[in-house]
Order: structure tokens, then C-alpha cells, then sequence
């Protein structure tokens, strides 16, 4: 069901008033949503659907030995079994093709999916993928990324575990530093954050005619999911119809591909529509979170108050695959230095693979990890020089015109007007804005 | 004790991906009787794109809002859009929409410009009128002239458009380029209660002021503030997978503490308006944003309320009676009252 919305009750044309924009205008779809007509993919059912559970690695790091669905497949009420092995095209990823549909040689991290099972009920089906025999070797792991940089650490890829290297350099940090009078040092650290979008990831496949397939989602790049789906499936995109159902939120979450490809195929192999929906467990062990970084901020200054170097050292734990690990890490250096005039900035970023939960997109890409540390950076910097937190933002921050270290420049720039209005808002008594 | 602090925040933020195309395009069609049907690929996340995609088409065709049906998202139905990713969507599937629209309106026009005696470059449309600009007392129906451009003319009125928006890659040698079109800026201050007991934070209020560009629906604009808030909130305090050897050990929201409706904490929200001219009338965005100076503001007052530094988050009542006990250890005699700035205690 394509997501078709019209506001109601029908408006009488000559009372509308005038102009939409900038209107207090509720849902457009507030009718759907408040009647329960609204379908999320929780929602989606077709006659005769199958239910489909993954069976996922209980080792961050292993070989896989042997995969046996003999005894899944003689659960009555089981369909299908798909492996690695059914899976014509199984690499994907945005930057980095680094990613299975379904692990084949080894698993990288706890909760990886190496088989899918399709039945007639959700319950066989989550019976069934505990039948899935799986022989593992475990491999030694690694769930630290200094660790993982060291040299004779476990090998999450071959290639090395630095999975990207990033850095941008504007002026000469090291004059910088040497014109300071004051430098402070911090080390910044944030956790491993799940998206928690209320609906969890929702599909439901429904096989058409002469090889096709429309697969309606919870998600929030319906164009990137067909294309992927197509492509791992080695199918034609034209076979491929990816619909967004109402998506029940996705913070990044739903960004790209996930339980698709295994819907699908099992609705080309069974004939049948096929379902899915990962429980809550699943978001957080098997489905991509916010990454860690670990970041060391280095800043010289004048005892004024003027700023004049910076040095950022980023080092984001991408987990078992790349997924947007790096440009997540981009778009964080990018902005790694805050909003700030700065003449002299050097970022270095590194995103460390480990056995740990796929890092991916999360609301705010990167920059809430350093946007924590840079602006509780400037507090530490403003005590060093004995200033207020306030009045050391307004001599350095961004204005009208000034550049970033990419060296863009930046037009109207209203970080001062919105500084006074959440100051007034709040009643900031203490010195009133220059 | 409890003692109470306040901190402030900055963000800046770009709109879109970081130089990688990712562009939108736009179908729309008027009907006879002046209703609009737009399709796009843009999908509502629940953030409420669609309706401020409908404003942006009944605004652009010149018709009421409630004629306008929106199709979304169907990979076979509807153009292409990249997703609802990256703040994007108000900007760039925006923009696409009223390039659809513009080139629907022209063909609108050049009818009813046989009526109005008047080129089409003189005349404008709304709220389902077309009229003269300069004597808008003369116009006519924009239905009648969407049923005569099919009816009698034979030109259905439709519209097809697209948006990218223009960034570069960075240098691989200095990462300079210009990786954005445009960029939205805010500030957010927080003040809370530290309890010097037990570690516990209680924030007390949130001010978040948040330029967006033009502000299509500040409803909504609203609703993404406080929700990008509370989010902020949970960064800053309580969210954290807890991980054994890469596994997962709090799975549930019974043991992952994402905020609920009970803490979060009353939130002034001001929308500061400065239109972008390269924005669907003047708009970017405000998705991601809305979260992201929280959790530093909310770090900054903990550090104003009771002198420790919090590196590490979430600052957990653990974390800060930690660091309580550090600072007590480092400067014995001096209560946790004492300013590390020199500051005298308010």
C-alpha cells in the first residue's frame, strides 16, 4: 500500500486561508494515523504469508565450519532455509563493500545472521532457526580500537583494521601552537547509543508475477533498499518494487538494507509472501548503532581569549563492517573544530574495525560525538583564560563570512542570535550579550 | 546537596550529504477541479515531511492545502527521492516540488493568460485564484483554467522537477572543498540540579532557539525540537549499551534508559528565521540538529553546578560522584562548592 495521504474533511476553497506556508497546519495524514489507518510495516499482511527468523551468531568472531538445516527443514509448518549459498551477489555497503547478506566464511560479531528460516507461523519459525545447526571455530577477537590498531591484533578484515583515515589541515597548527600562551589537553568519550525508533525493522515481501517482487518496508530510503536488493539478488531493478509503509521513526536506523533481501529471496523460493520483524533484542545486538568515538581535543590560546590552534584526534569504533562509518567520520571532522574562527586546525580521524555491533547512521551522522566534546571543550578553554563561557563563545564564534577548516565559507551565520535569544529565554542574568 | 547549574551549547550543522549527490525529483498534476496530486519519493518518518511538502506544493501551485494529495515513496509509483536522511528532505525534496510546480503553473498560465489579456510572466496564482499581479482584482478560477487547459486545450497540467543540491569532495591531501550547500545554526542552555549524594542529575529546563531557514510548519518544526531534545537528553544522562565481548547485555528498554514523557523537562522552544534564497520558500531543515547542543549544554551546567568535568558519556550519577570524589581528593579542605575557576560560587 503506497502511502496515499489527503487532509480531511474536504475544505470549502473560497474560507481557506491564504497561503500554506509557514502555517500551524496539522498532519497532513492526521486522519490515517488517528483512525488506525495508517499501516507501519508491524502492520503489512498478505493470504498465505510465511514468517521469517533469523539465525545469528552466538561469537563476535568465529569461522563458520558447517551449516546444517536438515533438522529445521523437517519441522512441519517449515518452508525454507536460506544460507550464504543462496545469495548470488553477497557483498554490499555504501563506501566499503565489506558486507554480507548473509555471513559466509566467518561471522565478525555477536548477533550476525547466517541463515534464515521461513515458516507458517512466527512461532515454527523461531523454533526452526534454533534447530539450524551451525559448527563455529571461534577466532580470536578484538573490542577495543586502540587495541585493534596495535600491531598483531586479531584481523577483523584482511587488510588491516583501519578501515578509513581522514584529515583536514587549514594554516599551520604547529605555529599555532608555538603563538599560544595558554594549551589545553582533554580526551573525550561516547557510547555505543541504539536508535530505539518505537517500530522496529518491519518487511513483508510479496512474490508478483514473472520473477517479481515488491517488498514494503519500514524504512527510510526505499530507492537505496531496491537497488541494493536488486543488486545482491542479481535481479533487475525493474523486478524490484520497494514501498515505505508509514515508518513508525528510524533516527538512521532504517538508512539501509537490512531484512529485505532475506524476504525477498524467500518469497521468490517459496512463491509465497514472506514476513519479517526484528524484536527488540535484535535492534540492539544485530541492527546498527551510534558509533563510538574516542576524541582528544588540543587547543592553544591567548590569554585574551583569542583562539589560534586546534588539533583533533578522532577514533570512532566502526564495529565488524563499515556500513556509514566513514562518512559518518567524515561529516564529525568536518565539523571536528566546532564553530569557531580558528587559524590553525589539524583533524585526523581513524575508524577502527572490531568484533563490536555495526556502527551506521544515527541522527546527527557523527557530530553529536564531537559536538559534545567541542563545545564542552570551550568551556574548559574559556576557564583556562579565566573567561566566561559566554563571552569567550561571542569573541570566537562563527560569523557572517568567516570559513570553516574545509574552507568554506559560511553565510548567514545566526549562531550569535540564536546564543541571546536562548540566553534571554532562559533568563541568563549574568552579562548581557555585547 | 543539591546544587544547580546552567550551561550553554552551540551547534552548526550542514543540510544534506557531505558532497555525494542526493538529489530528489517531483511528479505533480492538477486536476480539473484544481486539486493537485504530488508524488515524491521522500518518505515521512514520522517527522511529518509530508505535510510540510503539501504546504510547500499548495504554496508553489497557488491552492489551498487541503487539495493537495501526496503519494510518497514507492521505489515504482513515485521519482526518485534519496531518503529521508541527513536533515534533507524539506530542502531538497522541497525544492524538486516547486520545480514541479513551476512548470505546471506555466502551463496554468499560458491558458489563462488568454482570459486575463496579460502575458503569463505577469501573472501569479493563490489560494486558487489566478490573477493579474499588478490588478489582482482581475483573475480567475485556477480550476477553470485547469479544466480548460485539458479540456478545451488539450494540455493537462502536470510538472515534473528535480533538485540537487551543488557541493564539491573534499581534497584527499587538506580535506578542503565545500561539501554543503547550506548550513543551520542554534543554541540550546540547560539547567539542572546535581544531587552531591548520589550523583543524580535532574534537568530543570531546556531553552533551544534553532534557526531553520524559513520555518514551513513551526509546529512541526517545534515537535522536531523537543523530540531532538529529549534525545539529547538520554545521550547526555542515561543512554549506553552496556557490551560483554560484543555482546549486548541491556537488550531492553527495561534496562537501556531512553527518556520518557516523565523526564523530560519543560522546553522553550524560539524558531530564529532567516531565509535561504536557495531554500523552498527560504527553508532548510531541522531534523538532526534539534539534538545535538543538548547533551554539551547539559555537561557545561553539571560543571557550573558542582566544578567536575564530565569526558565520558552518559554522565551518570556513577561518573559524577566519581569525579566528585576525585576533586575532593586532589584539593582536601576544599568543598565541592568551590569554584575551579576562581569564580566566586552564586
Amino acid at each position: 500500500m503506497t502511502v496515499i495521504t489527503r487532509p480531511a474533511p474536504p475544505p470549502v476553497v473560497e474560507e481557506a486561508a491564504e497561503g500554506a506556508v509557514g502555517k500551524r497546519k496539522s498532519r497532513h495524514d492526521a486522519l490515517l494515523q488517528v483512525t488506525g489507518q495508517a499501516l507501519y510495516g508491524v502492520d503489512m499482511k498478505a493470504p498465505g504469508m510465511l514468517w521469517a527468523k533469523a539465525v545469528r551468531s552466538p561469537y563476535p568472531h568465529a569461522r563458520i565450519v558447517r551449516i546444517d538445516p536438515t533438522r529445521a527443514l523437517s519441522i512441519p509448518g517449515v518452508a525454507c532455509v536460506i544460507t550464504a549459498r543462496d545469495i548470488p551477489h553477497n557483498r554490499y555497503g555504501f563506501t566499503h563493500q565489506d558486507q554480507r547478506v548473509l555471513a559466509d566464511d566467518r561471522v565478525r560479531y555477536v548477533g550476525e545472521a547466517v541463515a534464515v528460516v521461513a515458516a507458517e507461523t512466527l512461532r515454527v519459525a523461531t523454533e526452526a532457526a534454533k534447530e539450524v545447526v551451525v559448527e563455529y571455530e571461534p577466532l580470536p577477537a578484538v573490542f577495543d580500537p586502540i587495541e585493534a590498531m596495535q600491531p598483531g591484533a586479531p584481523q577483523v578484515h584482511e587488510g588491516g583494521n583501519i578501515a578509513a583515515r581522514l584529515h583536514i589541515r587549514d594554516g599551520d597548527v604547529e605555529r599555532g601552537f608555538s603563538e599560544a600562551e595558554i594549551i589545553v589537553e582533554e580526551e573525550f568519550r561516547t557510547p555505543f547509543v541504539e536508535h530505539c525508533h518505537l517500530e522496529p525493522h518491519a518487511a513483508l515481501a510479496i512474490p508478483g508475477p514473472q520473477g517479481t517482487l515488491t517488498i514494503y518496508s519500514s524504512v527510510q530510503r526505499p530507492f537505496l533498499v531496491a537497488s541494493d536488493v536488486a543488486k545482491v539478488l542479481s535481479m533487475p531493478l525493474s523486478h524490484v518494487r520497494v514501498v515505505a509503509t508509514s515508518v513508525g521513526g528510524g533516527f538512521g536506523g532504517k538508512n539501509e538494507m537490512t531484512l529485505e533481501p532475506w524476504v525477498g529471496l524467500l518469497a521468490l523460493r517459496t512463491g509465497r509472501p514472506v514476513k519479517m520483524v526484528f524484536t527488540r533484542e535484535e535492534e540492539f545486538q544485530a541492527t546498527t548503532v551510534r558509533h563510538p568515538y574516542r576524541m582528544r581535543y588540543r587547543t592553544g590560546v591567548r590569554r585574551d581569549g583569542t583562539l589560534v590552534a586546534r588539533s583533533v584526534e578522532i577514533i570512532s569504533d566502526c564495529g565488524a563492517y563499515v556500513s556509514w562509518g566513514a562518512s559518518t567520520l567524515a561529516k564529525a571532522c568536518i565539523h571536528a573544530a566546532g564553530p569557531y574562527v580558528i587559524p590553525h586546525v589539524k583533524i585526523e580521524g581513524f575508524l577502527v574495525y572490531t568484533n563490536n555491533p555495526v556502527g551506521g547512521a544515527m541522527r546527527g551522522f557523527g557530530v553529536p560525538q564531537v559536538g559534545f566534546a567541542y563545545e564542552c571543550h570551550t568551556d574548559s578553554v574559556a576557564a583556562a583564560v579565566g573567561m566566561d563561557p559566554i563571552t569567550f563563545r561571542l569573541r570566537n564564534g562563527l560569523r557572517d563570512g568567516c570559513r570553516l577548516p574545509t574552507g568554506q565559507v559560511l553565510e548567514r551565520v545566526t549562531l550569535h542570535q540564536t546564543l541571546q535569544r536562548a540566553l534571554e529565554l532562559a533568563g541568563w542574568e549574568r552579562g548581557a550579550v555585547p | 546537596m543539591k546544587k544547580r547549574g546552567r550551561g550553554v551549547a552551540w551547534m552548526f550543522y550542514p543540510i544534506g550529504f557531505t558532497a555525494y549527490a542526493n538529489p530528489s525529483a517531483a511528479f505533480v498534476k492538477v486536476n480539473q477541479d484544481g486539486s493537485a496530486v504530488v508524488w515524491t519519493g521522500a518518505t515521512d518518518v514520522g517527522q511529518g515531511s509530508t505535510t510540510a511538502l503539501a504546504q510547500i506544493a499548495a504554496d508553489a501551485l497557488g491552492i489551498p492545502v487541503e487539495l493537495v494529495t501526496m503519494v510518497t515513496s514507492d521505489t515504482l509509483q513515485t521519482p526518485m527521492d534519496i531518503g529521508s536522511v541527513a536533515s534533507r528532505v524539506t530542502y531538497i525534496a522541497g525544492n524538486a516540488i516547486v520545480r514541479a510546480c513551476e512548470m505546471a503553473k506555466q502551463i496554468l498560465f499560458e491558458v489563462a493568460s488568454e482570459e486575463l489579456g496579460i502575458g503569463p510572466e505577469g501573472l501569479e496564482s493563490r489560494n486558487g485564484w489566478i490573477f493579474v499581479r499588478d490588478f489582482p482584482e482581475r483573475r480567475v478560477r485556477l480550476a477553470e483554467i485547469a479544466r480548460k487547459a485539458e479540456v478545451v486545450k488539450g494540455r493537462p497540467v502536470i510538472g515534473a522537477g528535480s533538485y540537487n543540491p551543488p557541493t564539491t569532495f573534499l581534497d584527499p591531501e587538506t580535506g578542503h572543498g565545500k561539501p554543503y550547500n547550506t548550513y543551520v545554526y542554534a543554541a540550546q542552555v540547560a539547567e539542572v540540579e546535581v544531587d552531591t549524594e548520589t550523583g543524580e542529575v535532574k534537568v530543570l529546563r531546556i531553552a533551544a532557539v534553532h534557526d531553520c531557514g524559513r520555518a514551513i510548519n513551526p509546529l512541526l518544526v517545534e515537535g522536531q525540537i523537543e523530540g531532538g531534545v529529549a534525545m539529547g537528553l538520554g545521550y547526555a544522562l542515561s543512554e549506553e549499551m552496556v557490551l560483554q565481548e560484543g555482546r549486548v547485555l541491556n537488550t531492553k528498554l527495561a534496562d537501556y534508559l531512553v527518556p520518557t514523557s516523565l523526564d523530560v523537562p519543560p522546553i522553550d522552544v524560539e524558531i530564529v528565521e532567516v531565509p535561504d534564497p536557495t531554500g523552498p520558500f527560504g527553508a532548510k531543515g531541522i531534523g538532526e540538529p534539534s539534538l545535538l547542543p543538548t547533551a554539551p549544554a547539559i555537561v557545561n551546567a553539571i560543571y557550573d553546578a558542582v566544578g567536575v568535568r564530565i569526558r565520558e558519556l552518559p554522565a551518570t550519577p556513577e561518573r559524577i560522584l566519581m569525579a566528585l570524589r576525585e576533586k575532593e581528593k586532589e584539593q582536601p579542605g576544599r568543598s565541592v562548592r568551590d569554584r575551579e575557576d576562581g569564580r566566586p560560587e552564586k
